[in-house]
Order: structure tokens, then C-alpha cells, then sequence
């Protein structure tokens, strides 16, 4: 391996370490795995295919993935710094660049176990259990099948993942827990709402309904919804027309997540002389 | 260990482990999305596990000969049943139909019969027959010979092929041309639907209006005989007139059985015959017969004979058994007044002391009954039929049946009518056996102890409309298909109504009181209901097994008690009557807080999407803020009121030639009667027995569909 590699995979390695051994990880897996399955078992969508649970999940989906995603990542490179760990990261020979993508690695493997699990745990027991009503009349699955669930789960791990970058942003950001705590349900009231009322704005002040597939893409649960509309839910309706434009939305979700790294990756980098110049800047009105 | 050290080195194994993990993820989900999920296209499956929509195949024509009509069975994407078409043209017409997607999503896979080795041929009357079934084509890959001189009992069929030689070879012995499922598709075909049974439900009351008066004119003839005067008993009388004259028959009690041969009107002033115990009391077997003002009493008691249903079995083979033994049995009892083949017999102003049968007509005996009156037995198991009308057009009006079995039952008697008539105390009110195109109008029913209306098999087009069903076990069950079933008020009843019937239109009922007013029956839904008003049930409405019924048709829904509590404005709130929420909403305004609650609003949201792959449950999208029928309503709760009448007449003329929306479920179908029983049977128990909460009533459902079959067996 060579020199950034090693660490990226050091910081990785300590980074997952702190998730494993932190217990609230385990308990948020667990309540997102009960909303899910509760909101699954009250909906009955479960209990007929994996196209009626998406449709009764997507909703309640887009707030609590970015909900989990932003509690994995808010604190994540704040605590170091607080701590002041972090200098003393500084001083081996690991960049920031490398730091700050070894926590985000690890923030995201910790994102497939706390999010992923719960919604692979629930896709199971609806392959396990959904079936016809009755056994009288021959029966179809339709357009119904484990690998739209599949694509779904893959869809809310790419929203996961933007969010616990962007949270991570947010982190770094932060001076101390309380302003990471409010930071962090800025952006994610922002990221939830944000994009489709600034869509609505946009659409109510004359911007053509053509426009949509192409702007709904540009925020994370645009995209999100999207897609899931287009590559899941959408199969099982007639063939036609466009939800959204696909290349666009993926790279919107990727995009999202490597801004937010390089938003981290900037404020710790150059957060100390923005921070000495501001004090240069207040004492100089002070004076 | 390796997870809780991650400073440690990892072993060659979990690296191994990881890599391989993380390589099955990665092509797992570059599969998913690779992969085609519409690519695996169902193979055919035997046609008997299908659930039919549309077209009945239960038409006399198709069931006492080889004649065919081609099939076709079809995957929809958002339904898991595999749903069948009798015809072709039933197929392509549902297809044009916006509603079969919106509820079942676009087809994946559709097969066709084709006949290229099955001898396809037509019958002496045109019928499309062939000398086996044919094979399963994709529809895509057929080729199809349309305007060919073969006929469906609907009307043109057009005749599926796997080859082209085959359908050219049936071409040029039947005419017609070949063409392919493109410009089948585009083809545009005549369909009949519920929504032209309604159109038509005014039409044969005046149809009915006409016949009455005609039976009037038919039966008002010079008198030539007097009994007592010129012949001592009423038998030489009717012997001794010429045919079309009036014997007059005076007051008093006559001790007689008798048969008229003759085309005479008896014409009773308060006279009672009275039989001597056997058989029945008046046998009629001439045409335009009429009798009138008399009281029948004394009949035999035998309800049927099974020795008439084993000849017939006899000389018919062992098919179609349960049907002839209906057929034969049931037309072979005792009765007050029997006809056979007596078409033009009239009825009026005669009561029947009935031991079986009150009337009893079979082969044709079309007949015009006006003020009769039937006490039947305290015990339905003793008596028989108020009215038994078997292969006879029948027309009852103002009329009153008490007792005894069914007030009326009815079997091929297509184009009945019966009306304005009182119905107490019977196991059914009326009951129609393979009996089409029917009006069933304004008629009172009270503690029947099945139901008031039941319609079994699969007949088509039958209507009715304002009758007023109250404290019975169920208030309107009719299967069938193309049934139109409308203002109606069922009241107090242990079930309002089930909409069991296929491709029909349920509106303008009122529901009240009923322990359960509703119940969706049928599997696939393909019926419209909508404009009903449910107030006071226990529960509103219960749903079988089967994909989500969507009951309202488009912006307009149904009016339920409770639906419109809580903060919202009304109409803007699904309601689902199924929901243990949504279903205490009348009964329990605590229910409203839960509503509330964002989880349930949550999920209410989003429900109706993919209605077709969400199972047994209703919901109606836009519940109306007032009733629709408010005068009924009010008639129907207001204690010891009479019952409630619909001015549906008025109504239903002024919205002829309105939307049909769902014709394309219902390919042109008339006279269509028949059936076998055999795996109806099993669908009907099951799709009545699966009924959720109306638990009670479906062992009813199956006590009776068993007693129909074993108790003539």
C-alpha cells in the first residue's frame, strides 16, 4: 500500500473502532429497524409484494434515512477537534485529505449497518411472507421482485451516504456540540424540504413543469425520489415517459457526498487561520 | 478479535471474507439494476385457475353444445391473479379502457387460444365451435381471422391462429380476413356495460307496463258459461266454452281439480277451489289462459320429483346434472295453478293457499301475474315457491308472497320483471337461477331469513333497482356479471349488500343499520361503486381476499357515516372503511385522535398507489360531505315508516346516454343464462366464505350454496 492509502486506512480503522464501541449506534439500528417493520406491518403494503412496501416506505424513508445519516455524522470530526485528538493526529504524517476521507469511509460502512440492515431485515421478511390472498386462483408476482427492493436499498444508501457527508461538513464546521447539534437539523429540515419548496418557488414563478426531471435532481431527496420512482415504482406502471433524468440524480448524490467531504476537508484544513483571522479582524474593531 | 481490535491485523480469512462480501454486494446490486424485471414472462395456466372478467361463457348455446368462444387469459403487471376473457374482442375492448390500468397496471403477458389443430368449425346457428380446446399462443405472436361468418352468442367472435395457414384455410371456408393483434388492438368493438343495464332498467318497466295491459285486453272476453247455471262443476265448464269467452265462476267453494285445454278466461266473484290434497289444484296448458278473482287452496304437497330429474338425467347424459335436476325437479311439484307450455297465461286478483307451489310454470309458460297473494307454509322446509318459473318470462306486479321457501323463484327466465310486490317471511324474497336481463323494481321485503334478492350462477344484465329490504340475514346478493344494482334501501339487515356480481355498477343504495352494510366480494375488482350512502352500520364495509377495491368513480365517492370527523374539510380525507380506525370513526369520536396522528396520516397518504398489488381492503379516495339520498335516509331511520321509494325512473331517464366508462369490461352479452356449477361453485364459496368480518353470513353463503346443490342431488 502506499503512503495516503495507509492512512486513510489508519484513521478508517480507529474511526470504526469509535462507532463499534459506541452502544447508541446499535440502538438507533434497532428503532429504525421497528419504524420501518412498524410502518410496513400498519400499511400492509408488505403483504403483497415489495412494490406496495416501497411505495408505503418511500415516504417516511426520505426523513428518517437523512435523520439516521446526520446522527452518524454530525459529530464525527468535531469530536476530535474538540477533544484536541486532532492535533495530535496532525502531528504523524497523515493529511487532511486523508483523515478526513478515512472518518467518511468509516461513517459510511457504520451508514450500511445502521441503515442498510434494517432495511435489508425488513426487504427479507417481505420475500419471507408476502404472498395472494388466496390460493384459489392462479397467481403471478406481476412486476414484483427482490431486485426492485434491491435497487431501492441501493438508492437509500446513496442518499445516506450524501447526508452523512454533508453532516460531517457540517461538523467540521461547528465550534462546539450545541452548534453541531443545530448545524446538523439545519441542513437536515434544509435537505428534507428545502430543495422541493425552493422546486415549488421555482415552478410557481414560471419555470416550465419541462424543467423538472433535470431541477428535482439537483437536491438529495429530489434525486432520491426520483429515482425511485423511475427504476422501482415506476416498472410497475406502464413504460413511458421520464421521472427524472437518471445520470443526473446519481451524480447529483455523489456530487452531494464529495461536497461534503471537501467542505470538511477545507474548514479543517484552513478552519484555524479563518478562525485566527476573524479574531484578527474582532480585535482590530475592538481596538 | 478482529472486529473489537481493529488496531490489530486483520487475518488473510476476513479479508477474504470482506472482499468476497463486498464483491457479491457490488455485483448483486449491479444486477438489480441490469436485470430486466418485466424480461420473465408467466407461462399460460389452465384456464379453470383464472379469474374471469367480462363476457360469461354460461350461455345456454356454449353450454348444451361444443360451440366455443376463444379465450384469453392475461398477467397484469400490478395484479397477481391471472385474469381471463371470454372472447377476444373482450380483451382488446379492456385494453382501451384507461381504468383496467390504473387498477392492474399494463399487461405483461397475454395468451390466446388458438385452434389450428382443434377442427375450428362453426354450428348450424353460426356458433364458433371446435372439436377440442386450443393450444396457449402469446397474443403478439397470433394471427386472427376477423368478420368470418363465426359467432360468439355475443355476436362476431374473432378467431385466434398460431399459423398462418391455418387461419387462412378457416378464412376461406368462413370468410373474413387475417390480420395481426396490431390491428386487432385497433379495432374498435360494440360493448354493452352495466351502465347501458341502467339505461334500460326504465325501458323494461314500460316494457312491463305494456304486457299488463295487453294481458288485461287478453282476458277481458264475453262470458259464455256459468258454473252452477250451464255446468256443475268449474272443470265442465272450462270443457264446455268455446275458446276466448269468460266462465264465470260464482261465489262459494268448489271441491275440484281441473285442466284447461282451452283459451278461456276464468273469472272467479270471491270464489275458493279447493283440491283434494294431490297434486295440483288448477293445471293449465293452453295458450292466453287467464285466471282471476279466486282463492286456490288444497294442493298436493310434493315440492319436486326426483323421478322426473332421473329420467331426465337419463335421456341427457351426466353432464350439466345439478342444472337438469333443478330443471326437472323443481318444475315437477305441486302447485295451486301450473302451466306448461301455456305462454300468455294471466294472473290477477287470485290468492294461493300454498302447501308447495303457489304458481308453478315451466316450458315457456310466459305469464302476467297481477294481485296475487301466496301464504306459503309457517316452515320454508315444508313449502316450496310462491312463484316457480322455470324456462318462462314471467312479469309479477302488486303482488304479495308470505311464507313458504322463495317468494319467487325464477330459472331461465330471462327478461322477467317483477315489482312493486310485498315479501315476508320467506327463506329468499326473490331468487334467480340463470335468469338474464331482468328488472327487479320497488318491491318491499321484511325478515327474510336468507335474503331478500339473491341472483346465483352467472347471468348478465339484470337490474335492480329500489327495492327496500329490511331485518333479514342479507338485504341484495347478486352475482353475475353487467348487473346493475341502484337505489336500494336495505335497513337492519345482518348485510346490506355484497357486490359480488363482475363488471357492474352498485349505486344510490342506502345502507342503514345493517350489522354490515357492504361487503367486496369478488377478487379482482372490476365493478364500479359509488354514490351509496352508509349510515348506522356496525360496520360500513368488509372486504374479501383480493386485490384493493377503489370504491368511487374518480372525484366521487360514497357517503359513509364518520368519515368526514376531525379537523379536515370533507371529501378531503381518504376513507377506508376496512381500517380499524377509519371503520370506529361513527361509533367512537376518540377514534378521531388517532387519525390524527401522523403515522396514520402518514400512511393514509400514499395508499391507492399500486391498487391492484395491495390486498382486502376498500377505500373510497373521496368520501362525499352529504348523503346523496337524503329523503330515503330519512325514510329508512325514522321508526315504523313504510318503505322508502326511489323516484329512480325520472332519474335514470334523465341521464341516458350518460359516460360509460367501464364498457370495456363488459363485451356485448345478451341473453346469456347457463352456467356450470362446478368450479363456480368453488369460487363463489370462496369468495364469499373469505369475507372478513362477515363471518356470519358467509356460513350462510356456503350453508345455502350447499343446500342448493346437495338438497336436489
Amino acid at each position: 500500500m502506499t503512503g495516503p492509502l495507509i492512512g486513510v486506512a489508519t484513521v478508517f480503522r480507529r474511526e470504526l473502532a469509535t462507532v463499534v464501541r459506541t452502544p447508541g449506534y446499535g440502538v438507533l439500528a434497532v428503532g429504525l429497524l421497528a419504524a420501518v417493520g412498524g410502518l410496513l406491518a400498519a400499511g400492509g403494503g408488505g403483504a403483497t409484494g415489495f412494490v406496495p412496501a416501497i411505495v408505503d416506505l418511500l415516504l417516511p424513508t426520505e426523513a428518517l434515512v437523512p435523520l439516521a445519516a446526520v446522527v452518524l455524522g454530525y459529530r464525527s470530526l468535531l469530536a476530535d477537534g474538540a477533544s484536541g485528538e486532532l492535533a495530535v493526529i496532525r502531528t504523524y504524517p497523515v493529511r487532511v485529505g486523508e483523515y478526513v476521507a478515512g472518518v467518511l469511509l468509516a461513517r459510511t460502512v457504520a451508514l450500511v449497518g445502521v441503515v442498510g440492515a434494517p432495511y435489508a431485515a425488513v426487504g427479507v421478511g417481505v420475500w419471507l411472507t408476502a404472498a395472494p390472498d388466496t390460493g384459489i386462483f392462479a397467481t403471478h408476482t406481476g412486476i414484483d421482485s427482490p431486485l426492485l427492493y434491491l435497487r431501492f436499498l441501493a438508492f437509500v444508501l446513496l442518499l445516506g451516504a450524501a447526508y452523512v457527508s454533508l453532516a460531517a461538513a457540517v461538523s467540521a464546521l461547528a465550534a462546539n456540540r450545541r452548534s453541531a447539534i443545530a448545524l446538523g437539523v439545519l441542513a437536515l429540515v434544509a435537505g428534507v424540504l428545502g430543495g422541493d419548496l425552493l422546486l415549488l418557488r421555482s415552478l410557481g414563478a414560471g419555470a416550465s413543469p419541462a424543467t423538472i426531471p433535470g431541477s428535482l435532481a439537483l437536491t438529495p431527496n429530489g434525486a432520491f425520489r426520483g429515482l425511485v420512482f423511475e427504476h422501482v415504482i415506476g416498472v410497475a406502471f406502464a413504460p413511458e415517459g421520464e421521472f427524472i433524468a437518471t445520470g443526473r440524480a446519481v451524480g447529483s448524490l455523489v456530487g452531494w457526498t464529495l461536497l461534503g467531504a471537501v467542505v470538511a476537508g477545507t474548514a479543517l484544513a484552513y478552519g484555524s487561520q479563518v478562525d485566527a483571522a476573524i479574531e484578527r479582524v474582532r480585535s482590530g474593531i475592538g481596538d | 478479535m478482529a472486529v473489537s481490535d481493529p488496531y490489530g491485523d486483520p487475518s488473510r480469512a476476513l479479508w477474504i471474507a470482506l472482499g468476497v462480501l463486498l464483491l457479491v454486494a457490488v455485483v448483486a446490486t449491479a444486477g438489480a439494476f441490469a436485470a430486466d424485471p418485466e424480461a420473465a414472462a408467466p407461462s399460460p395456466v389452465p384456464y379453470d385457475d383464472v379469474v374471469e372478467l367480462g363476457l360469461s361463457s354460461e350461455t345456454d348455446a356454449l353450454m348444451t353444445g361444443s360451440a366455443r368462444i376463444p379465450r384469453t387469459q392475461v398477467f397484469y403487471s400490478q395484479l397477481q391473479y391471472v385474469v381471463g376473457y371470454n372472447g377476444v374482442e373482450s380483451f382488446a375492448a379492456a385494453l382501451e379502457d384507461g381504468q383496467t390500468e390504473r387498477q392492474f397496471g399494463y399487461p405483461i403477458a397475454a395468451y390466446v387460444e388458438t385452434f389450428d389443430d382443434a377442427r375450428p368449425e362453426t354450428t348450424e346457428t353460426g356458433l364458433f365451435e371446435s372439436e377440442s380446446g386450443g393450444e396457449w399462443t402469446p397474443a403478439a405472436a397470433a394471427l386472427y381471422v376477423v368478420e368470418s361468418d363465426a359467432r360468439s352468442p355475443a355476436g362476431e367472435t374473432i378467431v385466434p391462429f398460431r399459423e398462418r395457414g391455418a387461419a387462412e384455410a378457416f378464412a376461406a371456408d368462413h370468410g373474413g380476413r387475417v390480420v395481426d393483434w396490431e390491428t386487432v388492438r385497433r379495432l374498435s368493438f360494440d360493448t354493452d356495460s352495466a351502465a347501458t343495464v341502467r339505461a334500460m332498467a326504465p325501458a323494461r318497466w314500460d316494457a312491463a307496463d305494456g304486457r299488463i295491459a295487453a294481458a288485461e285486453r287478453r282476458a277481458d272476453r264475453p262470458v259464455s258459461v256459468v258454473v252452477g247455471e250451464d255446468a256443475p262443476t268449474i272443470g265442465a265448464a272450462v270443457a264446455a266454452a268455446p275458446p276466448n269467452t269468460t266462465v264465470v265462476v260464482p261465489t262459494g267453494t268448489y271441491d275440484e281439480t281441473l285442466t284447461v285445454n282451452e283459451s278461456v278466461t276464468v273469472a272467479g266473484e270471491g270464489a275458493r277451489i279447493r283440491g283434494d290434497g294431490n297434486g295440483s289444484v288448477i293445471t293449465v296448458r293452453a295458450p292466453d289462459v287467464a285466471i282471476t278473482g279466486i282463492t286456490v287452496a288444497g294442493s298436493g304437497g310434493q315440492t319436486r320429483d326426483p323421478e322426473a330429474a332421473r329420467a331426465g338425467r337419463e335421456r341427457e347424459g351426466e353432464s350439466e346434472v345439478w342444472d337438469t335436476n333443478i330443471q326437472l325437479g323443481y318444475g315437477h311439484g305441486d302447485a295451486g295453478i301450473r302451466a306448461i307450455g301455456a305462454p300468455g297465461l294471466v294472473v290477477d286478483d287470485v290468492t294461493v293457499e300454498a302447501n308447495a307451489s303457489g304458481i308453478l310454470l315451466r316450458e315457456g309458460s310466459h305469464a302476467v301475474i297481477r294481485d296475487l297473494r301466496v301464504n306459503g307454509t309457517e316452515e320454508w322446509q315444508d313449502g316450496f315457491m310462491g312463484i316457480t318459473g322455470m324456462q318462462s318470462r314471467v312479469t309479477v306486479t302488486d303482488s304479495r308472497f308470505e311464507g313458504g321457501r322463495d317468494g319467487i323463484y325464477l330459472h331461465r327466465a330471462d327478461g322477467s320483471v317483477v315489482r312493486n310486490s310485498t315479501f315476508a317471511d320467506n327463506r329468499y324474497g326473490v331468487h334467480l337461477m340463470y335468469t338474464s336481463d331482468a328488472l327487479l323494481a320497488d318491491n318491499a321485503f321484511r325478515d327474510e331469513l336468507y335474503a331478500g334478492i339473491t341472483v346465483m350462477t352467472r347471468p348478465s344484465g339484470n337490474a335492480i333497482v329500489g327495492n327496500d329490504v329490511r331485518n333479514s340475514s342479507a338485504g341484495v346478493q347478486a352475482s353475475g356479471t353487467r348487473a346493475y344494482i341502484g337505489y336500494n334501501t336495505l335497513v337492519g339487515n345482518e348485510l346490506g349488500f355484497s357486490t359480488s356480481s363482475r363488471g357492474s355498477l352498485y349505486e344510490r343504495n342506502v345502507a342503514a343499520n345493517n350489522d354490515l352494510g357492504a361487503r367486496a366480494t369478488t377478487v379482482v375488482p372490476s365493478s364500479r361503486v359509488v354514490a351509496n350512502d352508509f349510515v348506522g352500520n356496525a360496520e360500513h364495509a368488509t372486504a374479501g381476499a383480493g386485490a384493493l377495491r377503489v370504491w368511487a368513480d374518480g372525484d366521487r365517492g360514497n357517503y359513509w357515516e364518520g368519515a368526514n370527523v376531525g379537523p379536515h374539510d370533507p371529501g378531503e380525507r381518504a376513507y377506508r372503511p376496512t381500517s380499524p380506525v377509519d371503520g370506529a370513526l361513527h361509533r367512537h369520536v376518540a377514534a378521531v385522535a388517532v387519525r390524527e396522528s401522523p403515522a396514520v396520516a402518514l400512511l393514509d397518504r400514499l395508499r391507492g398507489t399500486v391498487p391492484g398489488a395491495r390486498s382486502g381492503s376498500i377505500i373510497d379516495p373521496a368520501p362525499a360531505a352529504a348523503p346523496y339520498s337524503p329523503d330515503r335516509l330519512d325514510a329508512a331511520l325514522a321508526p315504523n315508516a313504510g318503505p322508502a321509494r326511489a323516484d329512480w325512473r325520472t332519474e335514470l331517464a334523465d341521464q341516458r346516454g350518460d359516460r360509460d366508462e367501464d364498457a370495456a369490461m363488459n363485451a356485448r352479452h345478451r341473453n346469456a343464462t347457463g352456467g356450470g356449477i362446478g368450479p363456480e361453485t368453488k369460487r363463489v364459496a370462496a369468495e364469499t366464505a373469505s369475507a372478513g368480518a362477515g363471518a356470519r353470513t358467509s356460513v350462510i353463503d356456503a350453508h345455502t350454496a350447499a343446500t342448493e346443490g346437495a338438497a336436489d342431488a
